[in-house]
């Protein structure tokens, strides 16, 4: 069953003269209990996707539905309700409250819905248990490293039990071995508890991790890789070599 | 690109950041220009110095005003000097020299300056007959004000700004060559320091906060308790020890007490944040080290603001009942002098009320009435005083539904400062004395109606006896006559005050207040003392208004550019908060909390203070309390509450735009 639809989406900054079309026409399907990657070079739109997708940005035409809604029918308000409860967010730079504390921030999205603390606290548990953060709970975000930061994000983004979880390069400021652990930790979380996933890269090894990886440039899709029974080391392998087909130019990796 | 282009884009760039700032200069200079212009305009001062008031409080409040006025832009200047340290070492990052960057910053505050006091001093010429108008309504005084361009105020305030202008420019060299390149970029990090878990030593302190504003508190309500030695005789020390703890227990307030309050309330709630605590408790939590010192600040300027404010009005709210009470009647006649004052009445055709009093004089001690902690006071002497007697029936004629008996007596006209000070019990004994005469009396009751030209007892109470003793008093002291007259027409208020100032010199009786120096006094209508008070506090609170409202805004400014900056910082917590889910409504909330904090609480504790500030002294000032304090801190609130609302205006913009 597919959860994110688009169709025909099309985004264009700018007016009439200096008018610069960034994304040409995309269509997608993403799956339940997909793990999907967008690759592409840098300014081949992969970042604008996501926002349009994500309802962080609208579409200058098609159209982008989540869970069988229209994003384009809802209003501001509507969508913020729909982004708490369905979707969850990783982002490069983190973005996580400097004034709350690691538990704080991840019971954040919670903060204005109604659930029972202890249906909370049940799933914070299962949480910080899968990602290994459960030490650091009453620290604050300036005592923990990066990928600790990156875990408790990826923990406040899963807290709402969302239908779909967006990452934005979430590995892009870790180092390669917080970076792993990282990936480890979102492909157990989306086998497990299959939570579908769509996730930003430029870095190859990121890619590796997923079970299927789309391939942008010049804001379309260029081509498209399903991983399939794989080993992670082979798909990395065919990822490398789509990329240099692609032609290496422009990539800042 | 060319220096000037760049000066001139960067203005227009700022200039929408700091706007406020702008508005506030020329606000500033507006004021200032306006108030000098005001009492150089030799209209003004001819009409005030006939009226006799004098000018010389003006020149004092111009000081303070631009005191304030100097105070308030360093302050401002210094803020926003911070906020752009990161421009500046942009610049001086892409290669340019610190002489450089002096000159185009330089460059940019002189544009800016002389522009806002350009425009300010227009606006304040302008305003400054709008002033007139209003001092002279105030002051009751009727004439008209040309609008004169006075070269002086031009000069004093050209000299003024000049001045402040080159002290802007050297804080500003002294901050931009005082810093490194890396720790410009630092600069606004820096402000925000992380707290560290709370401890033992942060609930010590905020308790110690806490107790020294009570201490403060309890003090000023001591101040004038001559039952207490040791106040009348360290009143000024008193004062300053009221002072600084107040002032010092408000800043351990705001450092350590509201952090431990909020920790309390944030920790109680493991983890399950709602929105209120996570845009309002906890920012404001973590901020408190750096805000502490500019909240205190806040109070201070609050406190004192609204005290001087209070106490003036307070003076001019007074000045009819003050008045009333000097002379009850609206014209009033002693032993007969200048009785030909109703004849003339008469003869005008105006229409007039008389009642007459018989007035006698005994040595009166009222030890008894004394609480018995007053009695050891170094201030309070046991001895008789002289005291103005009058008959029940005579007192009736103003205060009907009185009665006393065989034995009894009332003591009345005992109000303000010594009632305040050295309250009287009453259903107490007092000893009357006259040369052949002592009688032990009962004193029924202790009231404040006033019925006698008050230089006649000297501003003591006046006792009140059956007719009969009042009889074998008067028929062994001296006896004296008072005549009240009321105007039944105020119509004819202006040509009776006309015959009674002609006979000032038949009106003059004679009093002795101290033994064998007898002298004349020529009593004053009720409408010359009400005058008289009118123009001297309606001065002072004209003066006074000026200067609260210059605080005002510079509180309010303060408030709002530390706001400003807060929600800079913090745009980057709204755009996180919004993508994950947030309506704008949502994080509104957040902030209107927060707002009510940033605001209320040093509006609040402000308020007390003056509050108690203003109830330890008022006494002094005139005769009503809660009526005038009230109406001063309703509108020291409401013009708060606009910059308050700009406030939340600005950040409303920041949430708006952060997505």
């Amino acid at each position: 069953m597919a959860v994110l639809i688009g169709r025909k989406v099309r985004k264009i900054y700018g007016k009439k003269s200096n008018a610069h079309e960034v994304l040409k026409g995309i269509d997608l399907e993403v799956n339940e209990g997909e793990f999907v990657g967008i690759m592409g070079p840098s300014g081949s739109g992969k970042t604008t996707l996501l926002n349009v997708l994500c309802s962080i940005d609208f579409a200058t035409e098609g159209i982008v539905e989540i869970d069988g809604k229209n994003l384009r029918s809802m209003k501001e308000k509507e969508l913020a309700n729909f982004r708490r409860e369905k979707l969850g967010f990783i982002f490069q730079d983190y973005n996580l409250l400097d004034t709350l504390t690691v538990k704080e921030n991840i019971l954040l999205p919670l903060s204005i819905s109604k659930l029972p603390k202890v249906v909370a606290e049940n799933r914070l548990k299962e949480l910080v248990g899968l990602l290994g953060i459960a030490d650091i709970l009453h620290k604050y975000p300036n005592e923990i490293s990066g990928g600790q930061k990156q875990r408790t994000s990826a923990a406040r983004a899963l807290i709402a039990n969302p239908t779909l979880v967006f990452a934005d390069e979430p590995t892009g400021a870790l180092d390669s071995k917080s970076a792993t652990a990282l990936l480890t930790n979102l492909e157990n979380i989306n086998q497990q508890k299959s939570v579908t996933i769509m996730m930003v890269t430029h870095d190859s090894v990121a890619a590796s991790f997923c079970s299927r990886v789309l391939f942008l440039k010049d804001g379309q899709i260029y081509t498209e890789l399903y991983r399939g029974d794989k080993t992670r080391n082979q798909f990395f392998q065919q990822i490398l070599n789509t990329q240099s087909v692609l032609g290496g130019d422009g990539y800042d990796s | 690109m060319t220096l000037s282009k760049l000066v001139l884009r960067s203005m227009r760039k700022n200039l929408k950041h700091y706007y406020l700032y702008f508005f506030a200069l020329i606000f500033s200079v507006t004021l200032c220009f306006s108030f000098t212009t005001l009492y150089t305009n030799p209209s003004v001062i001819e009409t005030l110095e006939k009226s006799g008031t004098a000018s010389t409080g003006f020149e004092v409040a111009s000081y303070i005003l631009y005191f304030i006025v100097t105070f308030f832009v360093l302050y401002a200047n210094h803020l926003f000097m911070k906020r752009r340290s990161k421009e500046i070492g942009l610049y001086q990052l892409i290669g340019m020299t610190k002489g450089l960057v002096v000159r185009l910053i330089a460059l940019e505050n002189i544009i800016l300056f002389i522009l806002a006091v350009g425009v300010g001093m227009v606006l304040g010429f302008l305003s400054s007959r709008i002033f007139a108008m209003i001092l002279l309504r105030l002051v009751e005084l009727e004439a008209v004000v040309d609008l004169t361009f006075s070269i002086e105020a031009l000069t004093q305030s050209t000299i003024v700004f000049t001045i402040l202008l080159v002290v802007i420019l050297i804080q500003m060299i002294w901050m931009i060559r005082r810093v490194s390149l890396l720790s410009l970029f630092n600069a606004s990090k820096k402000a925000d320091e992380r707290i560290k878990p709370f401890g033992v030593f942060q609930m010590i302190m905020g308790i110690i906060g806490i107790a020294l504003i009570y201490y403060g508190y309890y003090k000023s309500t001591q101040l004038f308790n001559i039952a207490d030695p040791d106040a009348a005789t360290n009143l000024f020390m008193n004062m300053l020890l009221i002072l600084a703890s107040t002032i010092f227990g408000t800043f351990l307030f705001f450092r350590f007490s509201v952090s431990f309050i909020m920790n309390l309330l944030r920790s109680r709630k493991k983890g399950h944040l709602n929105v209120v605590d996570v845009l309002a408790i906890s920012p404001i939590m973590h901020r408190m080290k750096s805000n502490a010192k500019s909240l205190t600040l806040i109070t201070t300027l609050t406190a004192l603001a609204i005290g001087i404010m209070g106490l003036s009005y307070i003076s001019y709210y007074s000045s009819e009942n003050n008045a009333r009470q000097s002379s009850p009647y609206d014209y009033m006649i002693i032993d007969n002098k200048g009785v030909e004052f109703l004849e003339l009445l008469n003869k005008e055709g105006i229409r007039y009320e008389k009642e007459d009093y018989l007035m006698s004089e005994v040595d009166l001690n009222i030890e008894e009435l004394i609480s018995n902690g007053l009695k050891d006071s170094p201030l309070f002497f046991t001895d008789e005083m002289k005291t103005s007697v009058i008959s029940l029936s005579d007192f009736q004629k103003k205060v009907p539904n009185v009665e006393i008996n065989d034995g009894e007596a009332l003591l009345t006209s005992y109000v303000n400062v010594l009632s305040e000070i050295m309250p009287l019990q009453k259903e107490k004994n007092i000893v009357a004395k006259t040369e052949d005469l002592e009688v032990t009396l009962f004193v029924t009751d202790i009231r404040e109606d006033f019925l006698l030209y008050s230089a006649v007892n000297t501003g003591g109470p006046v006792l009140v006896v059956t007719d009969d003793l009042f009889d074998q008093i008067s028929a062994s002291g001296k006896e004296r006559t008072q005549i009240g007259i009321n105007l039944k027409d105020n119509n004819d208020l202006e040509k009776a005050e006309a015959i009674y100032e002609d006979l000032a010199d038949a009106r003059g009786f004679e009093l002795e207040i101290v033994e064998g120096h007898p002298f004349t006094h020529t009593p004053s209508s009720y409408e010359e003392l009400r005058k008289e008070n009118i123009a001297t506090f309606g001065m002072t609170i004209f003066v006074t208004a000026f200067l609260g409202l210059a605080f005002l805004l510079t509180t309010g400014s303060i408030l709002y550019f530390k706001q400003m900056a807060e929600a800079e910082d913090e745009k980057e917590s709204y755009t996180t908060l919004r993508k994950i889910g947030f309506s704008t409504s949502n994080i509104m909330k957040g902030i209107y909390a927060k707002q009510l904090f940033s605001f209320g609480v040093p509006l609040f504790i402000g308020l007390l203070h003056s509050y108690f500030a203003v109830k330890s002294g008022w006494f002094l000032f005139g005769t009503e309390f809660e009526t005038p304090l009230m109406i001063i801190m309703s509108l020291y609130i409401l013009m708060y509450g606009v910059f308050a609302v700009l406030t939340i205006q600005y950040y409303k913009r920041v949430v708006n735009n952060s997505l």
